[in-house]
């Protein structure tokens, strides 16, 4: 697959792949105040996650597991501190520029697989290629190419509410990695699978890591996640108490 | 239409297909109200074109040609001359009133008095064309006893019936009638009843005979001369541009001859009217509201149920406002489909149902009369498609109303909080 920024209204200054870390946070901070309570759901996080790699956040609930991704993602905006994916600093980015820094950058894949019910298997995972008004021919190249891989082949004129938990997951991960984005964020992606479904959406995920070069980032408790990935850093109320190599 | 928009389209489209109980819900209520709309509108319109045409054929017409003091004064002195007549005559030959003309009468009007052995009553006097005034005026077929008048009579009238009692007259009796003539001198002429009418109009009734213009020419001292050109044309809509067209042609007459429209010689009938139409736009106003709550309430609950949808949007790469615009074209498209299926749906119920006319007999009396016209109790509804295309882009503008909050909400939603929204 080629890559799949020309066009973009954002300027790294440097080429994805020749040392630009996919995500580098300095001194997050998202602290939220509710009824004079303050709650530090993000404290200090420096963190930086190269082109490639397979990294879980893992730690209990309530350890800002989500709130970081979220941050990344630009979902949320942090109360402090700095955020840059491929080397763009997304917090000094308008709302219009972040959407497109989504589009064109980022991969979701969350818990609930949140695909659009009224769009069809491959509608859904070609949808963020139809906002890049990528050509019919070649979308749909791509993702009957990525349906064969992901083994929903056959199944891509069904519905969401026509597909099983383990199948939509993989329609979300189709969706996430078919623009070839810079980062895939996936929030619990293994949560609500059973154990079969979960291992082969790991194997489906770490194989298109290790095939594509794109990197992954989760958020889980999911230990044979933790278990498949390269990285583990382990988060406690919002910091970073520990960040495990395994290269 | 770009990518994003077709995006936008599909979205809206399969959505409102997706829940289709609450699509046709609100669907039907805005078929009804459109339905509604249309059904009022052409019984509106057909019974306003039914007390026009009933007012300007007993009055005036549509449009008259007058001397531009004659509605002030009432005296001869005011009058168009044969000359000015003959001008209205030719300007009734172009192309924009040959279309729109059904009938042109002279007139000539004059306050006397009718006396008879039994007394004498105050009169409005009119000389007519009996040819050019049947294809007029109703009055002919309000005929009592007698006949009416031909246009070979000379010295006979055609007398309201409560007059005609009350001086006790019948066909064939004499009677006197009065007036000032042209010189200012107080002139009588014996004529004879011809037939007697009753309008249903006590005003015309008691007080208003016609006799031959000829007659009444002769009589007064203005040969050749009338005091108004009366026109009836096909509807009351063609007013304007006949009004134009003709103050136009006589613009050399200025001084001898005003066009006026019959809003201004039948006051109290536009009055009416008027009274009449903002009643309508009460109840068009009601329709409205139940068509904006029925989109609001659709495409907001759609909203609600939707927020977690609405945030992967935006986590896909959606904008804020083309969210936004996902839902309102869902409203807009909602109320486009039921706008014209109720267009349609009400067209049809009116032209299957009430073609012939809506009967109002049984409610009201037969000799109902307002501002000087007699009401029939069977409206006949018309339709007027610039009025029903103009009820449709009402509802789209209604419409696209209700779908500006629904669409606001949607673009206020936070991505984040709605990914962990329970759908």
């Amino acid at each position: 697959m080629s890559g799949g920024s020309n066009g973009s209204e954002f300027s790294t200054g440097e080429v994805r792949g020749t040392g630009t870390p996919a995500v580098r946070t300095e001194n997050l901070w998202k602290v939220y105040a509710h009824d004079g309570i303050r709650v530090e759901a993000v404290c200090d996080v420096t963190l930086t996650i190269q082109q490639g790699e397979f990294v879980v956040l893992a730690g209990p609930s309530g350890s800002g597991k989500t709130t970081l991704l979220n941050m990344v993602g630009g979902l949320t905006q942090p109360t402090e501190g700095g955020i840059w994916i491929d080397g763009i600093d997304v917090t000094s980015l308008s709302e219009r520029q972040l959407a497109r820094l989504r589009l064109e950058r980022l991969g979701f894949v969350f818990q609930a697989y949140n695909l659009l019910p009224v769009l069809t298997a491959l509608e859904n995972a070609e949808f963020t290629l139809l906002l890049r008004d990528v050509p019919s021919e070649e979308r749909r190249e791509k993702v009957e190419k990525l349906f064969q891989r992901i083994g929903m082949a056959g199944l891509e004129d069904r519905r969401p509410g026509k597909l099983s938990g383990g199948q939509q997951q993989r329609v979300a991960v189709a969706r996430a990695v078919v623009g070839e984005p810079a980062l895939v964020l996936a929030d619990e992606p293994t949560a609500n699978l059973d154990t079969t479904t979960s291992s082969a959406l790991i194997d489906l995920m770490a194989e298109l890591n290790r095939d594509l070069g794109t990197t992954f980032v989760f958020a889980t408790h999911d230990t044979r996640l933790m278990d498949r990935a390269r990285r583990v850093v382990r988060l406690v109320d919002g910091a970073i108490v520990d960040d495990d190599r395994r290269d | 239409m770009s990518a994003r928009g077709r995006i936008r389209l599909r979205l809206a489209l399969r959505n409102l297909r997706r829940h289709k109980r609450r699509s046709l819900l609100s669907g039907s209520a805005m078929i009804l109200a459109m339905a509604l709309l249309v059904f009022s509108r052409t019984i509106a319109e057909g019974g306003h074109e039914d007390w026009i045409d009933g007012g300007v054929r007993m009055g005036n017409g549509h449009v008259a040609v007058e001397a531009p003091e004659y509605r002030t004064r009432r005296t001869l002195d005011h009058r168009l001359s044969p000359e000015a007549r003959a001008a209205v005559k030719d300007a009734l030959t172009s192309e924009v009133l040959t279309e729109r003309l059904v009938a042109s009468a002279p007139r000539l009007m004059i306050q006397g008095l009718a006396s008879s052995s039994s007394g004498a009553l105050p009169a409005l006097i009119v000389g007519i064309d009996p040819e050019a005034e049947r294809a007029f005026s109703a009055l002919d077929e309000k005929l009592e006893d007698g006949r009416w008048l031909e246009p070979d009579d000379h010295l006979r009238a055609y007398v309201g019936a409560r007059l005609a009692g009350r001086l006790k007259l019948k066909e064939g009796s004499r009677f006197v009638l009065t007036a000032q003539d042209a010189a200012g001198d107080i002139t009588g002429q014996m004529v004879r009843v011809a037939g007697t009418f009753r309008s249903g109009i006590p005003e015309m009734d008691e007080g208003f005979l016609q006799i031959p213009l000829t007659t009444a020419q002769e009589w007064l001292g203005v040969p050749g001369a009338s005091t108004s050109e009366a026109l009836l044309l096909r509807n009351s809509r063609d007013v304007g541009p006949v009004r134009r067209d003709l103050a136009a042609s006589l613009v050399d007459w200025g001084d001898e001859a005003a066009v006026i429209e019959w809003r201004e010689s039948m006051p109290e009938l536009n009055a009416a009217v008027r009274m009449d139409d903002w009643a309508d736009y009460v109840f068009h106003i009601m329709l409205f509201v139940i068509a904006a709550t029925a989109i609001i309430n659709t495409i907001l609950m759609s909203v609600m149920y939707r927020t977690r949808e609405f945030g992967v949007l935006r986590a896909l790469g959606l904008e804020r406002g083309e969210v936004g615009r996902v839902v309102f074209i869902e409203g807009m498209i909602l109320t486009a489909i039921s706008g014209l299926v109720g267009m349609v749906l009400g067209a049809a119920v009116v032209w299957i149902f009430f073609r012939n006319g809506l009967d109002f007999s049984a409610i009201w009396d037969m000799e109902m009369e307002a501002a000087g016209v007699v009401i029939d109790p069977v409206i006949v509804p018309r339709f007027h498609w610039n009025q029903i295309l103009q009820s449709l882009a009402f509802i789209l503008v209604i419409g696209s109303l209700g779908s500006i909050y629904p669409a606001w909400r949607a673009t206020r939603i936070d991505v984040a909080e709605a990914m962990k929204f329970e759908e």
